[in-house]
C-alpha cells in the first residue's frame, strides 16, 4: 500500500534533495534527452553511479523549476515515472521523492 | 468435405505449433466436426516422395478440388528471383504456390510471414521473402494485388507471429462450412471479426492506461506497458485480450508488451538495437501514438489524466 512505502525517509530524502538543488547545485539541465539514444546514454550513466544521489541529480539535470523545452514545459507531475500520492519518481535509476513543478531531461509523458 | 493442404514456405512452424494448439475448435475438431480433410500438412502430412508429388499434380490440374489452400511462412525468391533455395516436392515452393492459389476456392495466409513478409522480409531479406499478397504495408507480395481465389476473395490474412490458434481454425471452419462470403476483411485482408478492435481492448491494465500510471519493470502487475516499455497495444489490431491465450492470458496481462506482430510493418525499426520492449520518444513524446490520437491532445489528456489520478492507480491492488 502507498501508505506503507510512505516512510518518513521520504519527507527527509526530498527535503535533502531540495536543499541540494536550492544550494546552487550546477547540474545538467541541457542538452535535453530528446531521444531514445541520448536517453539511453544518460541511464548508462546514471547506472554507473549507483547509489550517490548528488550525481544522479547532476546527470539527469534535475531542478528545483519547470523546465520549458521544445514547446512543452517537463515538470515531474506531468512525467510518466512521476506518482502523484507519493510524490515520487518511479523510474528505477532515479527512485528518489521529489516535488511536483521540480524537472529532469530524462522526462517523459 | 472441404479439402485442405497447408504448405509452408520461409517459416520458423511457429503457426503449425499454434495451429495444433487450438481448442475452439480444434485440429482434430475440423476433421471430426467440421468435415475437413486435411490432404497434407507439414506436421500431419503421410504423404511422401512421388505420392506428394501425384497428390500436387492432381490439385493444379483440378483432378482433386482444392477448397482452402493454407501458406505458412514467406514466398522465398531467392536468390536472383529463381525460388531455388525453397524447393519443395521436385520444384521451387512458389511455383506450387502460384499454381495451387489459381485453382484453390480460398486462399488463407497464415501468420505474419505469409501475410506481410515478417521478420524473413525485414531489410536487408536475404532470402528474397515476400508475403502471398502483400510486402510490409504495400501489395507487393507474391501472388499481386488483383489477386482473387476463385471464391473472389483476397488472400484471407491471418497475421500474428504466431496467429492466435482459435484465429486459424475459426476461419477455416468458416470457409470449409459454406460462410466465406460472410467474411468481411479489413484493407489488409484481414477478418474484421478479429482485427477491428485493439490489443488494448481489454487489458487488465486498461485503468492504468487511463491514468497515466506506468509500469517500469517487466512482470510487474500495476502499471501500463505502453508509456515506457515499448507496449503496442494501443496500436495494434488484434484480439489478444479478448480472445485469451492459452484460453487464460495474454502478452499484457502476464506483463509484457505487445510488439505490434499483427500489423504489417513487424518488427518494428528493423529491430534495431534499443527499439524493442523500449518506448521510442521525441524529446519525451512517443513517437508512435495510440491510434487516432494526436500530440496536442496526448500531451493534454495526460497532463489532466495524471493530475487527476487516484490513489489505488498508484498501487498493485493485484496484490492481496
Amino acid at each position: 500500500m502507498i501508505e506503507d512505502k510512505l516512510q518518513p525517509s521520504d519527507d527527509q530524502e526530498r527535503n535533502a534533495i531540495a536543499a541540494t538543488l536550492g544550494s546552487g547545485l550546477k547540474t545538467e539541465v541541457f542538452p535535453r534527452a530528446d531521444s531514445h539514444e541520448e536517453v539511453q546514454q544518460i541511464i548508462a550513466r546514471l547506472r554507473a553511479v549507483d547509489g550517490d544521489l548528488t550525481a544522479k541529480l547532476v546527470i539527469a539535470g534535475f531542478t528545483d523549476h519547470t523546465i520549458e523545452h521544445g514547446g512543452l514545459e517537463q515538470p515531474c507531475e506531468t512525467c510518466m515515472y512521476y506518482l502523484v500520492h507519493r510524490r515520487y519518481c518511479e523510474l528505477p535509476e532515479l527512485d528518489c521523492p521529489v516535488e511536483p513543478e521540480w524537472s529532469c531531461r530524462l522526462w517523459r509523458i | 468435405m472441404a479439402n485442405l493442404l497447408w504448405l509452408q514456405g520461409g517459416a520458423c512452424s511457429g503457426n503449425t505449433m499454434s495451429f495444433l494448439n487450438a481448442e475452439e475448435p480444434s485440429a482434430c475438431d475440423l476433421v471430426t466436426d467440421f468435415g475437413i480433410n486435411v490432404l497434407w500438412h507439414p506436421s500431419l502430412g503421410m504423404e511422401l516422395g512421388e505420392n506428394l508429388q501425384r497428390m500436387m499434380r492432381g490439385l493444379v490440374s483440378g483432378e482433386i478440388p482444392l477448397d482452402i489452400f493454407v501458406f505458412e511462412g514467406t514466398v522465398v525468391n531467392a536468390p536472383n528471383g529463381t525460388g531455388e533455395w525453397n524447393r519443395f516436392a521436385g520444384r521451387p515452393m512458389k511455383e506450387w504456390v502460384r499454381e495451387l492459389a489459381n485453382v484453390a476456392a480460398f486462399t488463407v495466409a497464415v501468420g505474419d510471414c505469409a501475410t506481410w513478409g515478417g521478420i524473413p522480409a525485414t531489410a536487408p531479406n536475404p532470402s528474397e521473402s515476400v508475403g502471398l499478397q502483400f510486402l510490409k504495408r504495400g501489395h507487393g507480395g507474391f501472388l499481386g494485388k488483383d489477386y482473387k481465389s476463385k471464391a473472389g476473395l483476397p488472400v484471407i490474412n491471418i497475421p500474428g507471429c504466431p496467429a492466435h490458434p482459435d484465429w486459424i481454425t475459426q476461419i477455416v471452419v468458416a470457409v470449409a462450412t459454406g460462410r466465406g462470403g460472410d467474411l468481411s476483411l479489413d484493407d489488409f485482408g484481414r477478418p474484421k471479426t478479429f482485427f477491428t478492435s485493439f490489443t488494448q481492448t481489454g487489458c487488465t491494465r486498461n485503468m492504468h492506461f487511463a491514468y497515466k500510471v506506468s509500469a517500469t519493470e517487466y512482470g510487474q502487475r500495476k502499471g501500463c506497458l505502453f508509456y515506457d516499455l515499448g507496449c503496442r497495444g494501443p496500436m495494434t489490431h488484434s484480439p489478444c485480450n479478448r480472445i485469451l491465450w492459452n484460453r487464460q492470458s495474454s502478452k499484457t496481462r502476464a506483463g509484457m508488451p505487445c510488439m505490434g506482430c499483427t500489423e504489417p510493418e513487424f518488427p518494428f525499426y528493423d529491430l534495431a538495437p534499443g527499439t524493442v520492449f523500449k518506448t521510442q520518444t521525441v524529446m519525451g513524446v512517443p513517437k508512435d501514438m495510440p491510434t487516432g490520437v494526436d500530440k496536442t491532445g496526448y500531451v493534454k489528456l495526460t497532463a489532466a489524466a495524471k493530475a487527476a489520478s487516484p490513489r489505488w492507480a498508484e498501487e498493485d491492488i493485484f496484490v492481496v
